[in-house]
């Protein structure tokens, strides 16, 4: 390591403990406390990346996260490398390992360099421009351009890392613990408000705290001082909770936030095992201030981007706060007072500063003074029109600008010598968050800058991103604002003496003019997207007006820092241009995230077994032991089929429905969705909700209803139960379980408050075993052998409630399959021993346990629907041939109406229908579309199949489908079209099996 | 005779949580709108239902938390028999309510499972599942609120100080418990 490169006066990195890292494959050393970047810096390394699209060499520009250039792929694990990273914010750790992206075969030697010559020939629009043509060339074109596309590796192996989300509900959230934030959040901590302050650096305290200048004063401390010793207060404060290495990614409104908290990207391996990586805080604050300071601008000069550029605050940053220096001869090129602070920072640490060049006449500010004291040269009025060195900065050459900046005083040319220029173009305040939450800007003519104007919600702006820029302003207007926001008397901050050096001239010119024509420089605005001020220009010629145009046209402002340096100098380059004031350009949408984040972090934990949820059935355990593949209904983990040995799914349904069909199956029908109905009108309500009439349904009696939409269409099915007078337990599919309920509370809530009816949902109460099959009765009968299982007593659709033992349960003789069959409702506890006794009962009768796609086989058999799979919300009941069960005399029921429409009356809808293929061993595939005519173009679709199965009581291939007038072509014969083949099919009744229902009463 | 089993098989320890399920307990689903309705409450098991939005109220044997302007859940405050379901509780407010259509009394027993939380870190852990403000909740005894866990349906009850009832459908609390133990065990 170049010790030469450290100055000793850092607080904030910790010498004693040095740490190693790889970069592009060779070992470094740095410090506790360096970021990546600092830590290049430091061992003399600039060049850290190559651009975009010229694959110009790039150094570290910034010392935050709107760093445009030191973009690095951290790790090489396939399963947690990141592409895309700021090295200027990677705090190093032991271990570390980064390269340089976008760069081949090296960073120092890269073939893409070629694009930089070739560069007149790509200006913006190059790739819409050119690709346009021959059209069917396009595919080969894209090969090559793929291959060019993106930065970075993306990870091709699952995320190994934790994340996790968490919820914080505050009075007062503080973004930003820059001298604003800390002020505000001490404010609103000692007003008793429960506070949260974030800030996306690993120390708080903003610039300020490593600010040691004499001219900086506050409370008669040096500003950096006075705001230690207000953070040392405030870490005695107990209302309040601090989070660093937190950045605030979106800005929603009702002051909903989310922030990305970083918790062990700066650990090394050993110390991050088995922690959460990084946390994203969903944020609901009363009140939000936002402190998020303001970000220096570059100057748009001709080559503007060689690796030894930098922003004269970074420099800055790296001499004060990491102790790195960033050139051995250094100069400063500015429009403001800003570059002089840097100088004579890096002038008391004796490191050589050649020179400021200021595009300013004049300025008599103290701290300008303070450098012409120190023997400082300044070049007042002059510009940087080239520079030179291609890996690394060497010189400039400047001119003397004329009065009105547009053009030169003489042509003279200056050339000297330099290895880092640190520039300042002015201060961009932070406003992302606050336009992300929906405010609304206002331009400044005076600083040029874009400043909160309407707030949206319950916030407020204060500091620097507010337009605050001097220290006495600061403090003052904070104070002011925070007493007007927090609604209290006094900030403690009111009379506070500030000593500063105030700004006495401003000069903007938002590109700097060249000695060359614009065609033949190359004055970088969007670094990262190798976008210039050349390129904009070009895009205003060819039309483009507005700025959102013009950034998708150019690229400008996009990229991983979405244009955070180079946006203004875009706005201000075509106000210019074009005649336009810069306050009517308007800016272009701040969209979240303000930083990057990874995908972990917004997915949390909802992966692997936490991606969705899943329910059991109480008999769930059973089910696992004895073999049984699952199938999601819902949300439900549902019995599939209980293969036995090698069995296959199709060899097992065959067995499983021939069993129930020949002596007893037993199914677990625990998730159907059940409803208790109460209350005097409940009769009255269910009239209402199904197509059929229920006031004269018996006491102990059950009966099979549809529900409908207000549009007509079948929404759900299932079978109700008469309990008592007033008393009802209806069933519902089991996918639309809670949409049911909450519709019918819904009509109840809003529709028909008048009907004393409540409701409760009973679905997980209930354990429900069905057993099927013509020796069912026989195994219920061993069961509670004190039933009378006679018609007479205990006839099809009707209920008994019983006692298995001591605990209590309802039975009701109701059938899916056409086989005699119970189900047997108990409470949910006592479901699995239920199951294992029915199993023990029915032992001698084979008893077969079966699960959903039997269920299914077995129903189609008999023709009985299930909604959703054979209706999808286009069929009414009549469409379904189930007008038996709509009501012709009834006053009303939800979607009655809809049924007398004229389109829902057509003899020519969609209708239910039974297939039968020609040849009894072809299974038709569900979904497969049915057609009346060959060779017909185009052919007219007339359906499709809805279910299909073979089966084994019939020996035969049976379907449902729906196809259009279907009720009027019984024997008609139809076709299927299949990729390989047509099949023939006729059209039957849906009724395959028993349609005399004699099963039933066996 | 049948076995009672229940869905959470374990009691499980964290540092600053305990997580255990607590049953059998009798719950039952009280619907009802009319002043009779609560008066008959009232007289039969010596309860007043609360009225206020997220409390609740508690008697010797029963607590009862408000659900929404017309509905309660009653809670049984000690376990109950397996051996048999016949709870006396519900068969008195069964034909003291429903038979008369004062409201509706229905038997919830096995619709919900209650999960206690208990220790000084259970409101860290509802942060990392739950949008719900617990602010002034976890300072308030008796608070309760329906809300979402995990994007799970939950009523949380705040029995006492350190400790909280989560009640969750049965059939989600496999993997409610799953995910609780997921994420306590990072606390």
């Amino acid at each position: 390591m170049s010790q030469n490169l450290r100055v000793k006066s850092s607080n904030f990195i910790d010498e004693t403990s040095r740490i190693s890292f790889k970069f592009n494959g060779k070992t470094y050393y740095g410090f506790k406390g360096d970021t990546l970047a600092s830590a290049l810096l430091a061992n003399d390394i600039h060049l850290v990346g190559r651009s975009f699209k010229y694959h110009r060499p790039r150094g570290i520009m910034t010392s935050g996260s709107e760093e445009p250039n030191a973009i690095v792929q951290v790790g090489n694990d396939k399963a947690i490398t990141e592409p895309n990273v700021r090295a200027t914010e990677v705090e190093i750790y032991n271990g570390l390992e980064a390269k340089s992206q976008n760069c081949w075969p090296s960073v120092n030697f890269d073939i893409g360099g070629i694009n930089n010559f070739l560069s007149p020939l790509l200006p913006a629009g190059f790739y819409y421009k050119t690709f346009m043509w021959p059209a069917s060339f396009w595919e080969k074109y894209e090969i090559a351009i793929r291959h060019s596309a993106g930065l970075g590796r993306s990870p091709t192996k699952p995320d190994t890392d934790i994340y996790e989300h968490r919820y914080i509900h505050c009075d007062v959230l503080v973004i930003g613990a820059g001298i604003s934030g800390i002020m505000a959040a001490k404010t609103a901590t000692k007003n008793n408000l429960n506070t949260l302050l974030l800030d996306e650096k690993n120390e708080l305290g903003g610039m300020t705290i490593y600010q040691n200048s004499e001219k900086f004063k506050i409370d008669n401390k040096i500003s950096s001082e006075w705001l230690n010793d207000e953070i040392e207060e405030l870490n005695k404060l107990d209302n309040l909770e601090i989070k660093t290495r937190t950045s605030v990614a979106a800005y929603h409104g009702y002051n909903y936030l989310l922030a990305r908290e970083n918790l062990t990207d700066h650990l090394s391996k050993d110390e991050k095992e088995n922690k959460v990586r990084q946390r994203l805080l969903k944020i609901r604050a009363k009140k939000v201030i936002v402190a998020t300071g303001s970000l220096e601008r570059p100057l748009v000069f001709n080559n503007n981007d060689r690796p030894g550029i930098m922003l004269s605050s970074a420099v800055k940053k790296y001499a004060d706060y990491y102790g790195v220096i960033c050139g051995k001869n250094n100069i400063f090129f500015t429009n403001n007072d800003t570059a002089y602070e840097s100088a004579i920072s890096l002038l008391k640490k004796g490191i050589n500063v050649h020179c400021i060049i200021d595009i300013r006449e004049n300025s008599n500010s103290s701290i300008v003074k303070e450098a012409q004291d120190l023997g400082l040269k300044i070049y007042w009025s002059h510009t940087i029109v080239d520079t030179h060195g291609y890996k690394r900065l060497k010189q400039i050459s400047i001119m003397e600008l004329s009065k009105d900046g547009q053009s030169f005083a003489n042509s003279n040319k200056i050339v000297l010598d330099c290895d880092c220029l640190g520039m300042s173009g002015g201060w961009t305040p932070a406003v992302h968050l606050f336009t992300q939450s929906g405010g609304k800007l206002k331009f400044r003519e005076k600083d040029q800058v874009f400043i909160p104007n309407k707030y949206q919600s319950e916030q407020v702006s204060i500091g620097s991103c507010n337009g605050d820029f001097e220290l006495d302003e600061i403090i003052k207007n904070s104070s002011d604002i925070l007493k007007d926001f927090l609604k209290i008397e006094k900030t403690g901050f009111d009379n506070i003496n500030v000593e500063t050096s105030k700004e006495t001239s401003k000069k903007n010119i938002w590109l700097l003019p060249s000695d060359k024509i614009v065609g033949k420089t190359k004055p970088f605005v969007d670094y990262q997207n190798d976008a210039t001020a050349k390129d904009i220009k070009l895009a205003l010629r060819e039309g483009f007006r507005s700025i959102e145009h013009v950034k998708r046209y150019t690229t400008t402002g996009m990229g991983t820092d979405q244009g955070k340096l180079g946006n203004m100098h875009a706005l201000g380059i075509i106000a210019d241009t074009t005649g336009v004031k810069m306050g009517e350009v308007g800016t272009t949408t701040f969209r979240p995230p303000y930083t990057p984040l990874t995908f972990g972090t917004i997915v949390g934990r909802n992966v692997g077994e936490y991606f969705d949820i899943f329910r059991r059935t109480p008999m769930n355990d059973w089910h696992i032991n004895n073999n049984a593949e699952f199938e999601n209904v819902g949300q439900w983990k549902r019995a599939w089929y209980y293969p036995r040995g090698n069995e296959t799914m199709y060899e097992a349904v065959q067995r499983e429905s021939k069993a129930t069909r020949e002596s007893a199956g037993i199914l677990d029908a625990s998730t159907l969705g059940k409803i208790d109905i109460q209350g005097s009108d409940a009769s009255e309500f269910l009239n209402r909700v199904y197509t059929n009439a229920w006031s004269k349904l018996g006491i102990g009696k059950c009966r099979y209803g549809l529900m409908l939409n207000e549009d007509g269409m079948v929404y759900d099915d299932g079978v109700t139960t008469r309990l008592g007078e007033n008393h009802y337990i209806m069933t519902t599919t089991t996918g639309g379980a809670a949409n049911v309920m909450g519709k019918l509370e819904d009509y109840l809530q809003t529709e028909w408050p008048e009907l004393d009816v409540y409701l409760t949902s009973v679905t997980d109460h209930f354990a429900t075993a069905t057993i099927g099959g013509p020796n069912s009765k026989k195994i219920l009968n061993k069961l509670i052998p004190d039933l009378d299982l006679s018609d007479e007593n205990f006839p099809h659709m009707s209920f008994k409630e019983e006692k298995i033992g001591k605990i209590n349960c309802r039975i009701m003789r109701i059938s899916f399959t056409g086989e005699l069959s119970y189900e047997i409702n108990i409470q949910a506890s006592y479901g699995k021993s239920l199951w294992e006794q029915c199993m023990d009962a029915g032992k001698e009768f084979n008893i077969t346990p079966y699960g959903t796609e039997t269920m299914h086989l077995l129903r189609a058999e008999k023709g009985f629907i299930i909604v959703g799979q054979d209706t999808d919300g286009t069929m009414t009941p009549i469409d379904l041939q189930m007008d038996w069960v709509v009501s012709k005399k009834k006053y009303d029921f939800i979607g009655k109406r809809s049924l007398y429409r004229s389109d829902t009356m057509r003899e020519d809808r969609k209708q239910m229908v039974g297939l039968l293929t020609n040849d009894p061993n072809t299974v038709l595939e569900e979904g497969a579309q049915i057609i009346s005519e060959l060779n017909q173009t185009p052919v007219k679709m007339l359906g499709h199949v809805t279910s299909s199965y073979f089966s084994p009581n019939l020996g035969k291939s049976i379907a449902l489908a729906v196809v259009k007038g279907g009720k009027n072509m019984m024997g008609k014969k139809l076709f299927i079209p299949m990729e390989d083949k047509t099949i023939n099919v006729t059209v039957v009744d849906p009724i395959f099996l028993d349609k005399e229902n004699k099963k039933l009463n066996a | 005779m049948l076995n009672y089993t229940s869905p959470i098989k374990e009691v499980k320890k964290y540092s600053g949580l305990t997580v255990s399920e607590i049953s059998p307990l009798m719950k039952l689903n009280l619907r009802g709108k009319s002043r009779d309705f609560l008066t008959t409450i009232g007289q039969n098991i010596n309860i007043i239902l609360p009225l206020e939005a997220n409390t609740s109220a508690s008697s010797e044997n029963y607590t009862a938390i408000w659900l929404s302007p017309d509905e309660w859940m009653l809670v049984s405050n000690r376990t109950v028999n397996k051996e048999n379901n016949d709870y006396e509780i519900e068969k008195l407010l069964f034909n003291k309510i429903s038979k008369t259509n004062l409201g509706s009394v229905t038997d919830v027993t096995d619709q919900l499972v209650m999960i206690n939380l208990s220790g000084e870190k259970i409101f860290d852990l509802l942060s990392t599942g739950s949008p719900f403000n617990f602010n002034d909740f976890r300072f308030k005894k008796g608070s309760s609120t329906q809300t979402l866990l995990a994007q799970i349906d939950v009523i949380i009850h705040h029995n006492q100080i350190n400790s909280v009832n989560l009640f969750v459908r049965r059939s989600f609390s496999e993997h409610l418990m799953s995910w609780i133990n997921d994420s306590a065990s990072r606390l």
